[in-house]
């Protein structure tokens, strides 16, 4: 079976246009220095970040691994890949960090209650209630 | 991480080599069967709404359909990758089966004729499902208790819309109300005995804590989807499961899905354009 190569992440895709230059050297607090980064990987959709929407719900540092548990808005979200991709591109970048592990998690699941007051307030600039 | 090939090596296996997928293996258990049986319901049934995106009575319900469809294929992937966990494929499981191996409740063969049988599709068949569902997710097995609750809270707007339209149609009376009232009725039988199969495969799964017991369910169903019935004369009480013919194995009655809905499902022409 033929196999695509690699999602073709657009240059923009994650608020990638924006995202901060990787840290110089390894942080103190790994968790809290990728919790940092992730502020900065955008919704495909909305451009508010996965950890105001409630998407974020776990990160893990251990010898340069970087786990981050994921949700989704719903079971067919058709951005999975993209929010995975940004992730790991966003993370992989620090050269701090040798791998970026992905874990799906639908338990408690996803509601608007999961957003963040700032995302509420991110979401409400683009006229977006929740 | 989430491409074909890590799909297949992630599925190694330790200990004695299983085949692929559980519709090939002799015993693969009765919680591997009942996994598949609700992940190939959920299939077809994404299927049987996504032939009413457009065509619908209006364009906003066939959004609604669309929406509907996108769920059931989405609660269709949680499921088939718990497969994962008792040693089988879910991407053999999802692509490379035939119609003769489906394990999808026979009411979802064919195509839902026309908007009424939709709407008594939505109220009884994924009424079926989501009693079915709840039912494994709160059982002993984890992954199920983890992943069931973002399904059944999409499967609630589902009942809704299931519920106004049955009631508004219902309510039309006339064509319509008979309309719902035949699907309805043709649908029952083969639907509750894919729900209360009463077989052993049933026995043992309740024995072992991962379903309800029938009664329960049986009334649970009573609940959901009674009151919505009998807007249109349909007394559920009074409808006795149809378990002619049926297959313990394949979870089903006799027969199988149509062959086209099946390479859809597939996704046999674009086999060479998978991502995921």
């Amino acid at each position: 079976m033929a196999e695509l190569t690699a999602i073709q992440a657009s240059q923009v895709s994650g608020g990638r246009d924006r995202w901060s230059e990787p840290l110089s050297e390894a942080p103190a607090d790994g968790e809290a220095a990728l919790t940092e980064a992730l502020r900065e990987v955008l919704d495909p959709e909305l451009p508010v970040s996965l950890v105001d929407l409630g998407l974020v719900r776990g990160v893990e540092f251990d010898s340069g691994v970087a786990r981050v548990a994921l949700t989704f808005t719903a079971t067919a979200c058709p951005c999975m890949d993209f929010i995975k991709e940004d992730v790991r591109d966003r993370l992989g970048r620090e050269p701090w960090v040798r791998s970026v592990e992905i874990v799906e998690v639908w338990d408690p699941p996803w509601t608007t209650e999961s957003i963040t007051e700032r995302g509420r307030r991110e979401l409400a600039r683009f006229g977006v209630g929740a | 991480m989430s491409g074909p090939a890590s799909e297949r090596s992630s599925s190694g296996m330790s200990g004695p080599a299983k085949p692929a997928s559980p519709d090939r293996d002799p015993d693969p258990g009765p919680l591997a069967r009942h996994i598949l049986s609700l992940a190939d319901s959920k299939r077809l049934l994404g299927i049987r709404y996504s032939d009413w995106l457009l065509g619908s009575p209006s364009i906003e319900t066939g959004i609604a359909a669309s929406s509907m469809a996108q769920d059931e294929w989405g609660h269709a992937r949680l499921l088939y990758s718990m497969l994962r966990e008792f040693g089988f494929d879910p991407f053999a499981v999802e692509h490379e089966r035939p119609a003769a191996r489906y394990y999808s409740a026979c009411a979802l063969d064919g195509e839902f004729e026309d908007w009424a049988a939709l709407v008594a599709g939505v109220v009884v068949v994924d009424g079926a499902l989501e009693v079915a569902l709840e039912s494994l997710g709160a059982g002993r097995y984890a992954l199920a208790r983890s992943r069931v609750p973002k399904m059944l809270a999409e499967e609630a707007h589902h009942r809704h819309f299931g519920a106004a339209w049955f009631e508004r149609l219902g309510g039309a009376g006339g064509e319509a109300a008979e309309r719902l009232r035949e699907e309805a009725e043709s649908m029952l039988p083969g639907t509750l005995a894919w729900l209360l199969p009463a077989d052993d495969v049933y026995e043992a799964l309740a024995a072992e804590g991962h379903v309800r017991p029938e009664a329960q369910v049986r009334r649970r169903y009573e609940e959901q989807v009674g009151a919505v019935l009998a807007a249109v004369g349909v007394r559920i009480e009074d409808v006795e499961p149809d378990r002619n013919g049926w297959d313990a194995e394949r979870r089903r009655g006799p027969g199988a899905p149509a062959e086209e809905a099946v390479e859809r499902a597939r996704g046999d022409r674009n086999r060479a354009l998978f991502v995921e």
